[in-house]
C-alpha cells in the first residue's frame, strides 16, 4: 500500500526520492490526486475558430471533445457515449454539427445534447425507460478560459481558473497577449518520449542551471548572437501563485530598445505598450528582464526565446506552449504549439515559426538536448538503487531554510510573486511542494453520475 | 420543386438525417423525425436527397428528385 508520507516529507525538505520519476504507485497517486483536481490546459480558442470546429484532447486517459457549438460557445465534453461507453468522436480534429457513436448509433449535437437514440420506443419504452430529454454528453466538471486558453478541471469544486492562476496571469500576458487581439496558435506537434512528465515541467519552471551544459553545442554553432547560455545566471527566476519561470537580463536601454533587442518590430512594440500594464512594461523597460521558459502547475509550460534565424546577426523571438501529457510513469506525450500575436506582420509570423521549429518541437535542437537527459534519468530511476537515493534539489537554500539570493524588492522587479537573481531551484521546489500537498491530500472524492433514470433510489 | 416526405411510423430515431442536414430535419421529444421544410429548392436537392437516403429505417423520401 502506497504511503504518501514516505515521499512528501522529503520533497518538502527539497530532497527528491529518485524513484518518484519512475514509479507506478506514484503515477497512480498522481492520476487520482493531482490530475483529478488541477486545472489542465486543453486547447486554444484559435484552434476552433468556426462553428462546428472541434479538437479532441485528454486529461490523463479522459478524452474530451472541445467544440464550438452553433451559438459560438465553446463546450468541453467527456468523449464517452452515455450508453455503452464508446468514444463518440474518434478523429483528432475536424468540423461537425453532430457526433455519432459507432457502436449503436446514438448521436449528439456538437454542444453535447443527445439527438438520436435508435428504437427509443421499442427498446426502452420511450421516456419512461430512458429519459432522453435534457441528456447530454458529460460536460467537463469545470471549464474556463484565460487569454483564449481553454482549461478544464475534473474537480467540480475547483476554485475559479483566475484564482488558481493568481499572480501568474501577470506573466502569462507576455506570452499570450502581446496585443489586445491575443494570439493564434499552430499545432500541436505531438510526440512521445520515454521520460516522466514531471521532469519537463520542473525544467521549464526554473532550470537556468542546465543551459550552459546541456545546450552548450547550440551556443557553439552560433544559434545565438552572444554566449547567451553563460549569461543565464544574470537572469532572475520568479514564482507567482501557481506558476513560475526564468528570465534573461537585457542590456541597458529603454523599453523600446530592449524589445527591439530581442527582435520585435516597432509596430509590435507599440501594440505591447497598449496591451500591457505599467508594471508589465516596467519589468522590461525599467528592470531589464525578459521572460524565457515557464511552467504552470501541474503540466503546462511556455517558452519565449530569440535565436538567430539567418546568417545575419538579427534575432527573432518566438513563443511556444506545451503540455506534458502523462502516459505512464516512464512515458510522456508532448503537445507543442507555436503561438504568435494575431496582429503581427505576416513576415514576422513566418520567421518566428521558423525560429520555433529550429529550437523546439520534435525537430528542435533544444528539445533533443533536453530529452536525451530526461529519458536516461527516467530509465535509471526505475531501479532498486534509485529507491535509496534522495536527490538534492536544494539549490539556493541553506540548511536553516534561508535562501542564498535575497528576494528582489519592488524597485528591482515590477512583477508580483517572489523573484531572485541567479541559479537556484526555488521554482522546482514550489512546483514539487504543490505536488506534495496534493499527493498527501489523496484522491479527490466525486459523486457518480446516473444517466437516463430518475436516480439510484428509484431504480431500487 | 422536389417534395420531402417522412413516414413517422417507420422512423426509429437514428437522427442520421439530422446529422446530414439539420436545416431540413429535426427529432422531436418523442424521438421522431420532424421536417422543418418540405419544399426543397434545386440548390439543396442533392444534399437533402443524400440525407433522406441516409435513413437506416427507410422513413424518408425526396419525391421528384
Amino acid at each position: 500500500m502506497f504511503d504518501p508520507s514516505d515521499v512528501v516529507d522529503h520533497v518538502r525538505n527539497g530532497m527528491l526520492p529518485a524513484h518518484i520519476y519512475n514509479d507506478s504507485e506514484i503515477f497512480a497517486a498522481e492520476r487520482d490526486a493531482i490530475f483529478s483536481r488541477s486545472w489542465v490546459f486543453l486547447a486554444h480558442e484559435s484552434e476552433i475558430p468556426q462553428v462546428g470546429d472541434y479538437v479532441v484532447r485528454r486529461v490523463m486517459e479522459n478524452s474530451f471533445i472541445v467544440s464550438r457549438a452553433g451559438d459560438g460557445a465553446v463546450h468541453a465534453m467527456f468523449n464517452m457515449c452515455l450508453h455503452r461507453g464508446m468514444q463518440v468522436c474518434r478523429a483528432e480534429q475536424g468540423n461537425a454539427s453532430h457526433f455519432r457513436c459507432p457502436y449503436h448509433g446514438w448521436s449528439y449535437r456538437n454542444d453535447g445534447r443527445i439527438v438520436g437514440l435508435p428504437f427509443h420506443r421499442e427498446a426502452y419504452g420511450g421516456e419512461t425507460g430512458f429519459s432522453k430529454r435534457g441528456q447530454r454528453l458529460l460536460p467537463a466538471p469545470a471549464m474556463d478560459t484565460v487569454n483564449g486558453m481553454i482549461f478544464v478541471s475534473l474537480d467540480p469544486e475547483a476554485p475559479p481558473l483566475r484564482e488558481f492562476l493568481g499572480d501568474f496571469a501577470f506573466y502569462l500576458d507576455y506570452y499570450t497577449r502581446q496585443s489586445p487581439s491575443g494570439v493564434e496558435v499552430l499545432g500541436p506537434q505531438r510526440w512521445r518520449v520515454k521520460a516522466n512528465w514531471k521532469i519537463g515541467a520542473e525544467n521549464f519552471a526554473g532550470d537556468m542551471y542546465h543551459t550552459p551544459q546541456t545546450h552548450a553545442s547550440v551556443v557553439e554553432i552560433g544559434l545565438f548572437r552572444e554566449p547567451k547560455a553563460e549569461k543565464r545566471k544574470d537572469g532572475a527566476t520568479y514564482w507567482a501563485t501557481s506558476g513560475g519561470g526564468t528570465t534573461y537580463k537585457l542590456p541597458p536601454g529603454t523599453l523600446e530598445e530592449r524589445l527591439r533587442y530581442v527582435g520585435y518590430p516597432d509596430e509590435m512594440v507599440e501594440r505591447m505598450k497598449g496591451a500591457w500594464s505599467a508594471e508589465q512594461l516596467d519589468l522590461i523597460g525599467r528592470d531589464g528582464f525578459m521572460v524565457s521558459a515557464a511552467s504552470v502547475f501541474p503540466n503546462l509550460s511556455l517558452v519565449h526565446n530569440w535565436p538567430k534565424v539567418a546568417d545575419s546577426d538579427d534575432v527573432l523571438p518566438f513563443v511556444s506552449l506545451r503540455q506534458w501529457q502523462p502516459i505512464s510513469e516512464n512515458e510522456t506525450e508532448v503537445l507543442s504549439w507555436f503561438l504568435v500575436d494575431k496582429e503581427a506582420p505576416e513576415e514576422f509570423k513566418a520567421l518566428s515559426y521558423k525560429a520555433y521549429l529550429m529550437c523546439f518541437g520534435s525537430s528542435g535542437m533544444f528539445e533533443q538536448d533536453d530529452v536525451e537527459n530526461w529519458v536516461s534519468l527516467t530509465a535509471t530511476a526505475a531501479g532498486t538503487m534509485a529507491r535509496r537515493l534522495l536527490l538534492n534539489g536544494r539549490m539556493g537554500m541553506l540548511p536553516d531554510g534561508s535562501t542564498i539570493a535575497p528576494a528582489l524588492g519592488g524597485d528591482e522587479w515590477a512583477g508580483p510573486g517572489e523573484s531572485r537573481i541567479g541559479y537556484g531551484e526555488y521554482n522546482q521546489r514550489h512546483l514539487m511542494n504543490r505536488w506534495a500537498d496534493l499527493i498527501e491530500a489523496g484522491p479527490a472524492r466525486t459523486a457518480a453520475v446516473t444517466v437516463g433514470t430518475p436516480g439510484e433510489d428509484a431504480a431500487r | 420543386m422536389p417534395i420531402l416526405k417522412a413516414d413517422a411510423a417507420a422512423c426509429q430515431g437514428y437522427a442520421s438525417c439530422v446529422i446530414a442536414a439539420d436545416d431540413y430535419f429535426d427529432i422531436d421529444d418523442d424521438g421522431l423525425v420532424v421536417l422543418l421544410s418540405t419544399e426543397v429548392p434545386e440548390a439543396d436537392r442533392e444534399r437533402v436527397d443524400r440525407a433522406a437516403r441516409a435513413c437506416p429505417a427507410a422513413a424518408l423520401r425526396l419525391e421528384g428528385a
